[in-house]
């Protein structure tokens, strides 16, 4: 998961990273103050791209910061509406640079990645300079040295570079982040009273979602994005559904990712569109597993009918049919359900459901098809 | 033959007196892998079904030379549980669990290479080589031995596909779920080399996913003139850009990472790109055909 980035100076500050000092703006600021301008006033919000689409103001005195603080909580970057605005004091900058610690597959770990020209024109330029050592115990000095030699001509600058991404590289693996990206990181101007210094002006820092049993900032992070959530979807994120929104009809509960996206391009193959990326399978076997996925669904206008597409291996479908007519049972909503389980005991499957008189489809075609039909006749 | 896994392992399972290690004796052992001893502290000395419980995969190692470990622990002890079996000799560890951090999976690759071992998963169904043996909970009526090799980054989907292809009479050598975690135990180049070296497999059919770099491996192996024929079927097609489909790796961050650069890459390298699940059955074909 994403953090904000005053979220992400405060991380890097407590491990002795230089970040500004800056000032949070909550909502309902009325006569927001800083200690000097001018500031840069920014947007807190996690999509990307935020300082091209005028998430960033300068302001120059009171008036400015207060037209800036309105401005900026009134506006929506993707689908998100700022938390809370971070005002920085405005730096002279002599330089901009790119330094990231990332997860990589082919490194088999970790990774640094540097480019001597940072800023929002970061992807349009040359690829920055990629240092993959893996484990975090592997990481080199010498090693990245000899990687920035011909990247990085200012030698001094070379080595307090060297140093900041050795120390992000142990944070990421102490923390758990998936990715530490400073950019930009500015060197500041001789003039100043730190001169020469690194910065980081801008943090971004992924965690990962599932160390948070020994991290209490992961852990914070999840129920907040949980407490951000409306109850429906909140109840499906506790028994740790996966769900994304999607602008269709068919709204899709589903086990496992691949299997999910197979059956939602299915969908789109004939002619639906799905309401969802609903991925329940942890917990699918008891009652309770099913009873938020299907509460979230009947809740949602958008949805006309609801497709459940299980292949368990060790989710036993015996259970999950259980599962499911107990669910059925309780619902209130006349959404037309599909059904096609398959897997370990699916052989039980159909006694189960004759019960309460489902249907379960054998091949997902037939239940995408049907799923289609209903759904444009509701 | 099969890649990685036949009768001739020798299985150790770590957590076998939990009920995922209990359900794995019997329906594993009932599959014909060869399960010959269990780890679980404090429970030395008894047994699951017959198979002995030792205190530590030292202890089971010395005792029954197990050269394979599976782990059924939960996810926040998988790296102690895989080093340990690693450090114990083992050869071969699986690791089914999901939601492992990142950091640990980094620890137990790094442990496997010093050790000359091989991890798979995690996050991942485990491996079967069908007719002979299985790690992990596939529903074992959607395999039967043949001339495929299956290489699968979501367990749901390699359940899905191998029934379609045994279905169609299309038997599988191995199939192995590599894991949709961004670090993996085996990666799908790795996966692909062991097909290479098997004379049996005589093609491959990799599952993908949107995200992440497996499929640019693929697709590299695929452009050597010694390849083995790979059909390949990348699902994801209308995932909406800049959001995670459940597996962590399943992200389109960059255009490298979308479906339609996936299937155009892997067209253009003389893979057999299936359109959707329903196309999967003649690419599969096509790829033995051009065997």
């Amino acid at each position: 998961m994403m953090i904000l980035e005053h979220e992400a100076k405060a991380l890097l500050r407590s491990v002795g990273v230089p970040v500004p000092k800056g000032t949070l703006i909550k909502p309902g600021t009325r006569a927001p103050r800083v200690p000097a301008y001018p500031v840069a006033v920014k947007a807190q919000v996690r999509s990307g791209g935020r300082g091209k689409q005028g998430g960033v103001i300068r302001a120059d005195n009171a008036k400015s910061l207060k037209a800036a603080t309105k401005k900026l909580f009134a506006t929506s970057f993707g689908d998100e509406k700022p938390e809370v605005l971070l005002a920085d004091p405005w730096l002279p900058i002599d330089r901009e640079l790119y330094l990231s610690v990332t997860i990589d597959a082919a490194a088999e770990g970790y990774i640094v990645l540097y480019s001597p020209k940072g800023g929002v024109d970061i992807e349009s330029g040359a690829p920055p300079a990629r240092y993959a050592f893996g484990a975090p115990w592997k990481f080199r000095a010498h090693e990245l040295r000899a990687v920035l030699e011909n990247v990085e001509k200012d030698f001094q600058l070379r080595e307090r570079v060297i140093t900041l991404a050795h120390r992000l590289v142990e944070t990421a693996a102490a923390r758990d982040c998936h990715t530490i990206e400073i950019n930009p990181l500015a060197r500041l101007k001789s003039d100043t009273d730190r001169p020469g210094e690194l910065m980081a002006l801008d943090a971004k820092v992924v965690y990962d979602d599932w160390a948070h049993y020994r991290n209490a900032d992961i852990l914070a992070q999840r129920d907040g994005e949980r407490r951000r959530a409306h109850k429906l979807l909140r109840a499906s994120m506790e028994m740790g559904h996966m769900y994304v929104k999607l602008d269709g009809d068919i709204g899709l509960i589903s086990g496992g990712a691949g299997l999910t996206m197979g059956a939602m391009d299915t969908i789109h193959q004939f002619g639906g569109k799905p309401a969802c990326f609903l991925d329940a399978s942890p917990g699918p076997t008891s009652t309770r597993g099913y009873k938020p996925a299907f509460a979230l669904l009947d809740g949602d206008p958008a949805v006309k009918v609801i497709l459940v597409s299980v292949f368990g291996g060790g989710t036993h479908m015996n259970r999950v049919a259980n599962s499911l007519k107990a669910n059925m049972a309780m619902r209130k909503s006349k959404k037309p359900v599909v059904f096609k389980l398959d897997g370990t005991y699916v052989d039980q499957v159909p006694g189960i459901f004759e019960t309460f008189g489902a249907h379960n489809h054998t091949s997902l075609e037939a239940a995408v098809k049907e799923a289609i039909k209903l759904a444009r006749a509701a | 033959m099969s890649i990685l896994l036949d009768q001739s392992n020798r299985v150790l399972v770590m957590g076998i007196t939990g009920n995922y290690g209990k359900f794995f004796v019997t329906d594993s052992g009932g599959y014909g892998t060869t399960i010959v001893a269990g780890v679980s502290p404090g429970r030395g000395g008894g047994n699951v079904d017959g198979v002995p419980v030792f205190e530590s995969a030292h202890a089971a190692c010395n005792a029954t030379s197990a050269d394979t470990a599976m782990v059924f622990v939960p996810p926040h002890l998988v790296r102690a549980a895989a080093i340990e079996a690693i450090e114990a000799g083992c050869k071969l560890v699986v690791a089914t669990a999901d939601e492992m951090p990142v950091r640990d999976t980094i620890e137990i690759r790094a442990a496997a290479k010093a050790n000359g071992a091989r991890l798979v998963g995690p996050n991942s169904p485990g491996i079967i080589s069908p007719g002979k043996a299985k790690m992990g909970f596939m529903p074992s009526f959607c395999f039967m031995r043949g001339p495929m090799g299956v290489i699968s980054r979501s367990g749901s989907l390699s359940y899905e596909g191998s029934k379609r292809l045994t279905v169609a009479g299309i038997g599988q050598t191995t199939v192995i779920g590599i894991g949709g975690d961004p670090i993996k135990g085996t990666t799908a180049a790795e996966a692909l080399a062991l097909f290479h070296d098997d004379p049996e497999t005589q093609a491959v059919m990799y599952l993908g996913e949107i995200g992440g770099t497996e499929e640019a491996a693929v697709a590299e192996y695929a452009a050597r003139k010694d390849a083995k024929p790979i059909a390949a079927l990348v699902v994801g097609k209308t995932a909406p850009p800049g959001k995670k489909m459940g597996h962590a790796a399943a992200l389109v961050g960059s255009k490298a990472d979308s479906h339609s650069a996936k299937t155009k890459m892997l067209a253009r390298s003389g893979v057999h790109v299936c359109k959707g699940l329903s196309d999967l059955v003649p690419q599969a074909r096509a790829a033995l055909a051009a065997g």
